[in-house]
């Protein structure tokens, strides 16, 4: 069989949870984040129930755009991901000390590319293994393919885009990531948030109410959007830096 | 140790009693009042001016004195009347005023039995009746003692009557028939043949002169809904073929004059929902077409509704006038001149008082339908005063505190307004009349259900009770394992959803959802401890893949009732049976390969082989074992595909004519009687072989006569079901297979037990809705009726799935007959470079020592009963708690009721037959 015994002699160094950066406009826009993501969905709700498609595809910008501002504004990008130009930046540890480099361009640098990084990663690699899962639990698989995809889409959004953006691609963090070995923190908690949210989105979809809101996939979407919050404030709060026990 | 032994047996005992005691309260033994109805006094014959007497002297005269009564199975009033309705000669009537068409309401079950006897006795017969229909011969069920219209008849002066058609007249009405041909619905296949039986004896008996009522019962309608649904291509021809029918007894009726005085009935005994099946409550299925035809009819037509075709009025399918089915027996006896049946609560339909001119007779025919159901009331409210005095009520009826009383003030109007002066106008005291009439049949028929509540209870308790014994049984909570949460968490919502009518629809939909998570769950668990590389191929996520194709098999629920399905696709259809039957034969061929190693294995016991190459069978005895299982193996696949040719022949048109042909030959009892025989022959053969090799201690078992066993009972189980659906097994056996590399702790095996059980039983088509019982392998190697053959194979084909999982359930819990290598530890390098390989193979072996350790102690299989039983017991107190709690919710009879007898089957034939006997027997010879 294809198992591997242990290709890992050396045991890596236990992950800490992720620490939101330690300035004022990281600290207040990571509680507003929440509040905006939530308000953008429920006014986007109508449009998506009445047609989904459409209303789906067009929501994906302004998702992207306050994800993205959400990453850049309030987390540590990855330290081992993007250009080698990045990683010389990020030898240094110091938190605050920034080179002499103008402000906005080591911004753009450091944040704003990581960011567009993690959502072109999110939206070509996550989406597609996303859609995947949800056919498998049961998304309709001979119709409504956009449908399905779209749902993918919001969802590697919400959960794997600020994942990538301060874990990068190193396979083994993210082998950790779905054998839930990592601390809990309220990006990883925005995750399993997510993922779950999604999952009981479905529950409703067979109950005889007959109102149009329980149609494909609009639900799951709603369920992944509430998830995220919830496992982010929880994630950030209550369980910050637990990990996940398994027997 | 023994305290728990005992609580858990106690626990298991309790059980079947709850079950039992839950069940009289909830379907209670309805009394009947016995013996024919005869005229009685009516009373106020003064005022009337009616004749003093016996009550015969006045009677008014009826207008008909022969009926034909044709029944169309499942005859949804749109087929009738609708815009799309192929009969255009019974529409052409209605417009001529010479039919009068109604939409006639009938209750759950909407199965035939209790439908003809609603149409016969005017009653509301109990839900008992479906269990009664499906146990066809029981005599308690037949209405030969009761008073129907057809006794009425029989018994006046020379009355004879004959039926043609569905044979369940026959078993109802045992020897009242002068002439009958019975057709059975055995194979539903059969769209011409079954109805041809019948048509073949009208044009003689139309031209017979003895008898007074002609029954026909035409089943092919039905047939053809249940194997392609309400919008098949053959629907319309049959309707036309019923149409044409209709026109030859109309104008039979028209223009001979020994048939001049016919009343001609047309009417189905319930519809058909969207994916062509009835049993429930849907719109769809309650709602059948009735019409009386006959020329005299232009009498009461003239100022009804005559358009036709026409669009149904207030729900989908109603069509005119909305009547109750039970209508039926007091019209016909007013139309035909006999005294109402007894045990009726039907109400004279209004439009057929037109007949009489006077309006005293009107008021007589309707007065003798009132005494006839006041006396049901009497009965059933025996401390109210229901006599004809006139008193004053006025205060405790201006707002009557029960149902009882309704009825008295309703009474007492009528008797006020009989006492009054004669000459009212007649219409003040029909409407009276018909109030009465009206109220008592709405609160008799919702009492027709009245239930024992505190049996009620007392079964949920009892449930209860067994679960909370149950659950002091159960193994040490700690430490809190992610598996142990699961089981509690699918526990804790499935009690939940059992009260909500939608989830309990919809079941399906819970159990596939929970097992997608869990395979999940398995495959983050397992990735904890080692990654696969290709993790696409990890057996949690093959499981997960296996999953999501089965339970896309067969589209199953309400909600999405006739969704598309693999069954259903074109895949299987056609000249594309032969992928159907490529599947089936690879599931015959995994399954005969499987039984050759037995038997092999068994040959070289009896030669007496032994040492440590004792399994390892040599290659003569393979062929041999091959050679002495390939009949079996061969003859049950002829049985199937002989079987299919005449059940399904739509599944064997890719298959070469030649074959279907010889097949069709074969006596369908005598093949299934020899795969039974060869089962139990080959059970038997590697039994006392694997006993033998006990006795004589001779190698050591891997628990393989338990895989033995388990694969003669799959094959018996495939035996059992309809070829669309073999091919599940093998996606079932590959299923089996990935979980047994995923080596999980018992706990995680219990929960997967449970859990594909559940899964497998929806995924092979079955619901919580007596429409979806597959009677179609009920008769395998039986060639006459007996209740409990029957009950067992119904239980068994329609449970298969289940019984499956929770025998693979325990070979997993014992790893019984998977191989081991005998790694000697001792002898494993133990330098630091092999340290890593060196923890493999001890994790191998401990791995595959467990399987070994876990049959010898038994701690594990106590735990599986434990775990299981506190199931059984939480999911029936659950379902009986929803069932006392939500009574007299609307979907009582058509959700709650059938979840109940569901749940019963579950509780008591799975998990005793399945889980405790199958699974300890495995268990206990997994011990050779």
């Amino acid at each position: 069989m294809t198992t591997v015994i242990n290709s890992h002699p050396k045991p890596r160094a236990p992950a800490n949870p992720i620490d939101i950066l330690n300035n004022d406009a990281a600290k207040l826009y990571t509680h507003l984040h929440p509040a905006l993501v939530l308000s953008l969905y429920a006014y986007q709700f109508r449009s998506i129930v009445a047609d989904p498609v459409p209303a789906l595809t067009s929501a994906l910008v302004p998702l992207s755009i306050l994800q993205i501002a959400y990453v850049a504004t309030c987390l540590p990008p990855t330290g081992n991901s993007g250009s080698s130009t990045l990683q010389q930046e990020k030898r240094k540890p110091g938190e605050k000390k920034k080179p002499v480099p103008g402000k906005v361009e080591v911004g753009i640098n450091v944040k704003i590319i990581p960011a567009f990084l993690s959502l072109l990663l999110s939206l070509l690699v996550a989406t597609p293994l996303l859609t995947a899962t949800l056919v498998l639990f049961g998304a309709p698989i001979t119709t409504h393919h956009t449908h399905t995809l779209l749902c993918g889409a919001h969802i590697a959004l919400l959960s794997t885009l600020p994942l990538v953006y301060v874990h990068g691609v190193d396979g083994e963090t993210w082998r950790e990531i779905v054998a839930m070995l990592l601390p809990i923190d309220e990006v990883y908690g925005g995750l399993i948030g997510t993922v779950v949210g999604a999952w009981v989105g479905a529950v409703p979809i067979p109950l005889d109410w007959d109102r149009e809101w329980q149609k494909w996939p609009v639900t799951i979407v709603t369920g992944a959007y509430i998830g995220f919050v919830v496992g982010k404030l929880v994630g950030g709060t209550l369980l910050r830096g637990k990990k996940i026990m398994f027997e | 140790m023994a305290p728990r032994t005992l609580l858990l047996t106690l626990a298991n005992l309790l059980l079947p009693v709850a079950i039992l005691v839950f069940a009289t309260g909830f379907f209670p033994y309805k009394p009947f009042m016995p013996g024919l109805a005869e005229y009685e006094e009516l009373g106020w014959e003064d005022r009337m001016g009616w004749e003093k007497g016996s009550g015969k002297e006045s009677l008014p005269e009826a207008p008909f004195e022969r009926l034909v009564f044709m029944v169309v199975d499942a005859l949804r009033s749109d087929f009738v009347y609708g815009e799309g309705s192929g009969m255009a000669f019974v529409q052409s009537l209605i417009r001529d005023g010479t039919a009068l068409p109604f939409t006639a309401h009938a209750t759950s079950p909407t199965i035939t039995m209790p439908r003809v006897k609603a149409m016969t006795t005017g009653s509301i017969p109990s839900f008992l009746d479906v269990i009664l229909n499906f146990a066809e011969s029981d005599t308690t069920s037949t209405l030969a003692t009761q008073d129907t219209w057809l006794a009425q008849i029989k018994a006046k002066e020379g009355g004879k009557l004959v039926m043609y058609g569905d044979d369940t007249w026959l078993k109802l009405f045992p020897d009242f028939f002068v002439r009958a041909d019975g057709t059975s619905s055995f194979f539903v296949s059969d769209f011409t043949e079954v109805d041809h039986n019948v048509t073949r004896h009208v044009p003689r008996e139309l031209g017979e002169k003895d008898w007074n009522a002609m029954v026909l019962h035409y089943l092919g309608l039905d047939h053809i809904g249940h194997k392609a649904g309400p919008k098949s291509p053959n629907m319309v021809p049959k309707q036309k073929e019923m149409d044409e029918i209709v026109r030859q007894i109309y104008t039979a009726i028209e223009s001979q004059d020994h048939l001049a005085n016919t009343l001609f009935v047309l009417c189905g005994d319930h519809g058909m929902n969207e994916g062509g099946n009835h049993g429930g409550s849907a719109p769809g299925e309650t709602s059948p077409a009735l019409v009386f035809m006959s020329p005299k009819l232009k009498k009461v037509t003239q100022f009804t509704d005559r358009t036709s075709p026409i669009k149904p009025g207030g729900g989908e399918f109603e069509y005119y006038r909305m009547v109750e089915q039970s209508d039926i027996a007091p019209t016909l006896a007013g139309l035909l001149g006999f005294p109402v049946p007894r045990n009726n609560l039907g109400v004279f339909i209004e439009e057929m008082l037109g007949f009489w001119d006077d309006g005293r007779d009107r008021i007589q025919l309707l007065l003798r339908n009132a005494r006839q159901m006041k006396r049901i009331v009497d009965a059933t409210y025996p401390s109210l005063n229901f006599d004809d005095g006139v008193k004053d009520i006025e205060k405790e009826c201006s707002s009557p505190k029960s149902d009882g009383q309704m009825l008295v003030c309703k009474w007492q109007d009528v008797v006020q307004i009989m006492s009054t002066i004669a000459t009212i106008h007649p219409k003040l005291r029909i409407d009276r009349l018909y109030w009465f009439l009206r109220a008592a049949q709405e609160t008799m028929s919702s009492t027709a259900s009245n239930y024992d509540v505190p049996r009620l209870i007392l079964g949920t308790s009892l449930a209860l009770l067994s679960a909370v014994l149950t659950f002091f049984t159960l193994p040490a909570f700690r430490p809190i394992s992610p598996q142990g949460i699961a089981y509690a968490l699918i526990l804790i919502l499935y009690s939940i959803l059992m009260f909500a009518s939608s989830y309990v629809e919809e079941e399906h939909n819970f159990w596939y959802w929970a097992t997608s998570a869990w395979f999940f769950y398995l495959f983050i668990s397992s990735s904890r401890k080692e990654w696969y590389r290709k993790f696409i191929l990890h057996p949690a996520i093959m499981l997960g893949i296996l999953h999501r194709v089965i339970r896309r098999w067969n589209q199953t629920g309400q909600k999405f009732a006739g969704a598309d399905d693999i069954v259903h696709s074109q895949l299987f259809h056609g000249s594309n049976s032969i992928v159907l039957w490529s599947l089936v034969g690879a599931t015959y061929l995994d399954l005969t390969v499987r039984l050759s190693r037995h038997v092999a294995r068994s040959i070289a016991t009896f030669e007496g082989h032994s040492g440590v190459s004792f399994t390892e069978e040599s290659d003569a005895n393979r062929v041999m074992g091959m050679a002495a299982v390939l009949p079996l193996g061969a003859t049950a696949f002829v049985f199937k595909l002989a079987f299919t040719a005449k059940d399904a022949p739509e599944l064997t048109r890719g298959i070469s004519v030649g074959l279907i042909q010889w097949v069709e030959g074969l006596s369908l009892v005598g093949i299934a009687r020899m795969v039974f025989g060869g089962l139990l022959l080959s059970a038997f053969w590697i039994g006392v072989a694997e006993w033998k090799r006990t006795k004589g201690k001779k190698g050591e078992s891997n628990g393989d006569f338990a895989v033995t066993l388990f694969d003669l009972t799959s094959l018996f189980l495939i035996t059992q079901t309809r070829a669309q659906n073999i091919p599940l097994f093998l996606l079932f056996r590959l299923q089996f297979f990935f979980l047994s590399l995923l080596h999980l702790p018992p706990t995680s095996i219990t929960t997967t037990t449970l859990l594909l059980s559940q899964t497998a039983f929806f995924a092979l088509g079955n619901s919580n809705a007596i429409s979806s019982i597959d009677l179609s392998n009920s008769y395998n190697g039986i060639s006459s009726y007996n209740v409990l053959a029957v009950g067992l194979l119904v239980f068994l084909s329609n449970w298969a799935g289940p019984i499956y999982f929770s025998l693979a359930g325990v070979l997993l819990l014992g790893a019984h007959g998977q191989s081991r290598r005998n790694i000697a530890l001792d002898e494993v390098d133990s330098r630091d470079w092999v340290q890593k390989e060196r923890e493999h193979l001890e994790q191998l072996a401990m791995r595959e020592d467990e399987g070994r350790v876990r049959r010898v102690e038994g701690d594990v299989w106590r735990a599986h009963v434990v775990l299981l039983t506190l199931w059984t017991a939480v999911g029936l107190g659950s379902v009986m708690a929803a069932c006392t709690v939500l009574r007299s919710h609307l979907f009582v009879w058509s959700v709650f009721s059938p979840k109940f007898l569901f749940a019963g089957a579950w509780g008591v034939l799975w998990y005793f037959g399945g889980v405790v006997g199958g699974g300890g027997l495995l268990w206990g010879v997994g011990r050779w």
